[in-house]
């Protein structure tokens, strides 16, 4: 069993993304803004299985957001895709202050991603009725999400690395 | 012997009598001057609990609340007459599905709660949510066991509105804050600050009169139309437990 949870702990963590997603803890968010918890989990995945698989599990991953919030004609996939292809190409640095450092920029530029294509389908769907007053609150939103992501991924990310790479 | 000379010099007591004439002078000129508010306000104090209010305001607010429950059910009994005559749609008669909030996203643009009762509770999609204060949303989808409601605020909601001072019709869009904005396709409106904003008459969608907010702001740089933003009030950030509300449709 404990080599079974071991061999499988990317996968089975995997599951638990929704959950998190779902759970949408207040007390770690501002403005009631949450960090953006799939990358935490894309990151060391794609850093460590590549481009290719990380394109995959992000389209799988944004199906599943997708299925488990309301959001009419609007999706997540396309920037969970473009995460996991980009987290593909980073390698992992022996500077232990430089990685925790990059986990935290990278996050933070994917979630900036992530929080754009998401936006930009608002305003394109709803561009003959003038959205204009969408435009502040969609860039708190997204400003918010950028600073939680990035703050919190250097140790979320470092952790799940770690737990990955022992489980390869 | 020695002769001890007393030298004298007043009695202190004399003295001291002066210094409280002296003062209690004083105090009559600060009293005089004051007009008495010193004495008002050590009276305020001193009465405090003698005052009859404590009691009284209680008895008269329980007699104000039968009395206003009492007239809003011959209102509601009223409107429930009427549009039968006119063949509006109206609450069913088994009205409402109590539900917990078991997920909770109001911040960002995924807007929406989950509800612990779903299909096999007999919840429907379109079904509208309320809660203490007012209007939360409409049910989106439903699951087996659960039901995503799509809240007020979130970018994908649209209702129908009503401003029953002024009697005119707007609709209410969410813009992932928490102040949703109602929009009147004319400017000829006159909405002020503090209006109250529920659920139209009209409505195919809600049943009529839900509490939904007050008027926040208005716009002053639209151009064709007018907009506003609302005050909900119902806080989907503050609230455990809601109620589904079955339409007849």
């Amino acid at each position: 069993m404990d080599q079974f949870l071991k061999k499988n702990l990317s996968i089975i963590s995997f599951i638990f993304i929704p959950i998190l997603f779902l759970w949408h803890p207040n007390w770690l968010g501002i403005m009631g803004i949450q960090p953006y918890w799939p990358l935490f989990w894309l990151l060391p995945w794609s850093m460590i299985y590549g481009s290719i698989n990380g394109l995959i599990v992000g389209f799988c991953l944004g199906i599943i957001l997708d299925s488990i919030s309301i959001g009419g004609g609007f999706t997540q996939i396309p920037g969970l895709m473009l995460c996991g292809i980009w987290f593909g190409r980073f390698s992992k640095s022996d500077n232990v202050f430089l990685l925790h450092f990059r986990y935290g920029l990278i996050c933070a530029i994917g979630s900036f991603l992530c929080g754009s294509f998401y936006f930009f389908q608002f305003l394109i769907q709803d561009f003959p009725y003038n959205k204009f007053f969408l435009f502040f609150p969609s860039v708190k939103n997204v400003l918010a999400q950028v600073f939680l992501t990035g703050l919190l991924a250097p140790f979320l990310c470092s952790q799940l690395f770690g737990l990955f790479k022992r489980s390869k | 012997m020695i002769n001890i000379r007393r030298i004298y010099n007043g009695r202190w007591r004399h003295k001291k009598k002066k210094a409280i004439f002296l003062i209690f002078l004083l105090f009559l000129v600060f009293v005089r001057f004051s007009k008495g508010s010193f004495y008002k306000d050590f009276y305020y104090y001193i009465s405090k609990p003698f005052w009859p209010g404590q009691f009284q305001r209680e008895v008269i607010s329980t007699s104000l609340d039968q009395e206003l429950l009492i007239k809003s059910k011959q209102l509601e009994n009223d409107n429930k007459r009427l549009r039968e005559l006119l063949s509006l749609h109206r609450l069913s008669d088994s009205q409402t599905i109590s539900a917990a909030v078991i997920s909770r996203k109001n911040g960002s643009w995924w807007r929406q709660i989950i509800l612990n009762k779903g299909s096999k509770h007999g919840v429907e999609v379109g079904s509208p949510v309320i809660g203490p204060g007012g209007l939360l949303g409409r049910v989106k989808n439903t699951s087996f066991l659960t039901s995503s409601v799509i809240l007020l605020t979130s970018p994908e909601s649209k209702v129908g509105v009503w401003i029953d001072r002024v009697q005119k019709h707007g609709l209410m869009v969410g813009t992932a804050n928490d102040y949703p904005k109602l929009i009147f396709y004319t400017k000829d409106v006159d909405i002020k600050v503090g209006d109250f904003v529920s659920s139209s008459p009209a409505s195919t969608l809600l049943p009529p009169n839900i509490p939904v907010g007050i008027i926040k702001s208005v716009d002053a740089n639209s151009n064709a139309n007018k907009t506003v933003n609302v005050l909900l009030l119902g806080k989907p950030q503050a609230i455990d437990w809601v109620q589904i509300l079955k339409m007849k449709i």
